[in-house]
């Protein structure tokens, strides 16, 4: 029968052995290159993933630390950024939703520019924004913004029933009001899986501008250590990369549970 | 959609990191018959004036780069060639993963690799000789250089050969910072007037297009002060090189970058030959891949590759100071011990394929 529920403890053990077998796999990849080449740092055995952790955890000659250098820049100008963008957007897609006029105004921008991989017209972002973090931070910023407001738009126009809008007009609601108690309120938990669902594409941008531009970075550690083949240190990066998206994914489901309740799973 | 996201900015990615190309496809050429036994081995390149020739070569039909395809060079030494092209990026990973037999590299970049996968250099191919250039707007000397960041790709040539002029001109290196930063986005950045990029440090086709293209751009200094210390050349595992084949694959290599040389030294031939090894290298025109090919002077003949390979300038003071700026920039952990013609060497160059190709 399927959807047979199992137990927690059953479930925790499965999950275990599915990282388990993550690690295996790697292992025995790992393996197997080293077969065909013993000596070779593409594929590090888990062992040598201790140097790489070594190599960027331990301050160079000007005193820096990769680690602490490289997650300062990038995290910095991901939350700089989404920040700025989530902020603009929930005005804007609001504003989008309660008006038509609003609507009109900005639809043709935003449905247009939400398809615009802004990594492929980096140029037009260097002309805007320069090359330092300001651009990073517009990059960011702008590819959450399009997608965001455009989907805060149409919650804010489709779960909100015009009954319940009119309903709290007669009750003597100003149009702020109506806003904030009726609009915002219902749109609230939608608004928060938007997001969560844009910081994945959020990363991958900031990564692939850091590759190109940057000078302290996830994204430019990424790309110099892999050019000399320092893949112990690329694979911890990418781990990184990995827990810290669970760990906003998990936070922003924590988040609509507290702010939401009524919403459910 | 948010795959469609993911997919259209990894495309993004790769425009970003340099438009890679796949494999070229069957040039519809001479197509001998695929045969079971013979050797297959593959070589990777990316666009570069002297690697072109081997995307050439195929067009020409000397050679068939697709998979189970021979041209008359291949027939010739009973080896199958498979070209990939690629970013140049690409296709050092593809060398350090044993992705590939052979690679179009760097004398540079390959003491990284030849630490985990012994390397042997059969061809030098050409030299930079003003094709890596420190450009600047608003700046006139090195000495207003002072203390001003210079933007460039780090722990690669330009690095090196701005580090080396410095060195050259007696100036202090910690004066003048260098800053990560790809060469086509830095050219990019200098061409469209951005006030914080004053100085870069790129390749060609870069330095020509930014010298045309930014008003008041300026060569501070460039690779001619450092001739045949960035060489370009084909570099082969040492675990290829000794399966069956290996050597022949090597001479075939060899022959057919030697054959497309004759073709451009040639007055018939010369002028075509150019263009089209310039019509992938960002299109440029054949007044300005004359000029490219003046900065990155080829080894057209086997004496001009011997006379590199056999120089006691190169051997004793060149390549020692390459692989000291690797260890001291933290390149490789430890220096790979080079050779001419050593075998036991991780990192040698051997003179054995051009002799051959030279007593033809």
């Amino acid at each position: 029968m399927i959807r047979q529920p199992v137990q927690l403890r059953t479930r925790i053990v499965i999950s275990a052995l599915s990282i388990l077998a993550m690690f295996v796999a790697y292992e025995a990849i790992a393996m197997r290159q080293s077969r065909i080449n013993p000596k070779q740092t593409v594929v590090p055995g888990i062992t040598s993933i201790w140097d790489g952790i070594q190599k960027m955890t331990t301050p160079n000659s000007r005193g820096e630390t990769w680690l602490v250098e490289d997650v300062k820049a990038t995290y910095g100008r991901l939350l700089l950024g989404l920040g700025l963008g989530i902020g603009l957007s929930i005005v804007i897609g609001v504003a989008m939703g309660a008006y038509p006029w609003v609507e009109a105004f900005f639809v043709p921008a935003v449905s247009f520019f939400a398809k615009i991989p802004p990594t492929a017209m980096l140029a037009v972002y260097f002309v805007l924004f320069g090359t330092k973090t300001e651009m990073f931070v517009a990059m960011v910023g702008l590819s959450v913004f399009f997608t965001l407001a455009q989907s805060i738009y149409q919650v804010a126009k489709k779960d909100v029933t015009d009954h319940s809008v009119f309903k709290a007009y007669s009750l003597g609601a100003t149009s702020l009001e109506v806003i904030y108690e009726v609009l915002w309120k219902q749109i609230l938990p939608r608004v928060i899986e938007s997001i969560r669902l844009q910081i994945g594409p959020a990363m991958v941008f900031l990564i692939a501008a850091e590759y190109v531009v940057g000078d302290v970075g996830i994204g430019y550690r990424i790309r110099i250590q892999s050019r000399i083949l320092n893949m112990n240190v690329v694979y911890i990066y990418l781990v990184m990369l990995g827990g810290s998206g669970l760990l906003m994914d998990w936070s922003l489901t924590q988040l609509r549970r507290k702010l939401c309740p009524w919403f459910g799973e | 959609m948010r795959n469609q996201i993911l997919c259209l900015s990894l495309a993004g990615l790769a425009v970003a990191a340099g438009c890679s190309k796949s494999t070229p496809t069957n040039n519809g050429g001479s197509g001998p018959v695929a045969s079971g036994s013979t050797p297959t081995f593959s070589l990777a390149w990316s666009e570069y004036p002297s690697w072109s020739v081997f995307g050439v070569a195929h067009e020409k039909g000397i050679i068939d780069g697709a998979e189970g395809k021979r041209g008359p060079i291949e027939e010739k030494w009973g080896v199958d060639i498979v070209l990939k092209e690629a970013d140049y990026d690409t296709c050092l990973t593809y060398y350090g993963s044993s992705e590939t037999d052979a690679v179009c590299i760097t004398n540079m970049d390959t003491l990284a690799p030849s630490l985990s996968r012994a390397s042997v250099a059969i061809l030098p191919t050409s030299t930079s000789v003003g094709a890596d250039a420190c450009i600047a707007a608003g700046i006139d000397n090195l000495d207003g250089l002072k203390g001003k960041p210079t933007y460039g790709l780090e722990m690669s040539v330009s690095q090196y050969c701005f580090e080396r002029n410095l060195e050259l001109q007696g100036k202090t290196i910690a004066d003048y910072p260098f800053k990560n930063m790809d060469p086509g986005a830095a050219a990019q950045a200098m061409q469209t007037n951005q006030a914080e990029i004053e100085s870069i440090m790129v390749w060609n086709p870069f330095v020509l297009q930014t010298l045309r293209t930014r008003d008041g751009a300026k060569v501070i200094f460039d690779s001619s002060t450092i001739p045949e210390e960035i060489i370009d050349m084909v570099v082969i595992g040492k675990d290829a090189l000794a399966k069956e084949g290996g050597e022949a694959f090597a001479g075939a290599v060899v022959e057919a970058f030697y054959e497309i040389n004759k073709m451009m030294a040639d007055s018939a031939t010369g002028d075509e030959t150019l263009i089209a090894i310039g019509q992938k290298f960002s299109s440029l025109e054949l007044a300005d891949m004359k000029e490219v090919v003046k900065q990155t002077r080829f080894y057209g003949t086997p004496d001009e590759a011997l006379a590199l390979l056999t120089s006691e300038k190169f051997q004793n003071e060149t390549m020692p100071q390459v692989s000291s700026f690797c260890e001291s920039h933290g390149i490789v952990a430890s220096k790979p011990t080079v050779g001419f013609n050593k075998d036991d060497a991780q990192f040698n160059f051997t003179t054995k394929f051009v002799e051959a190709a030279k007593a033809k």
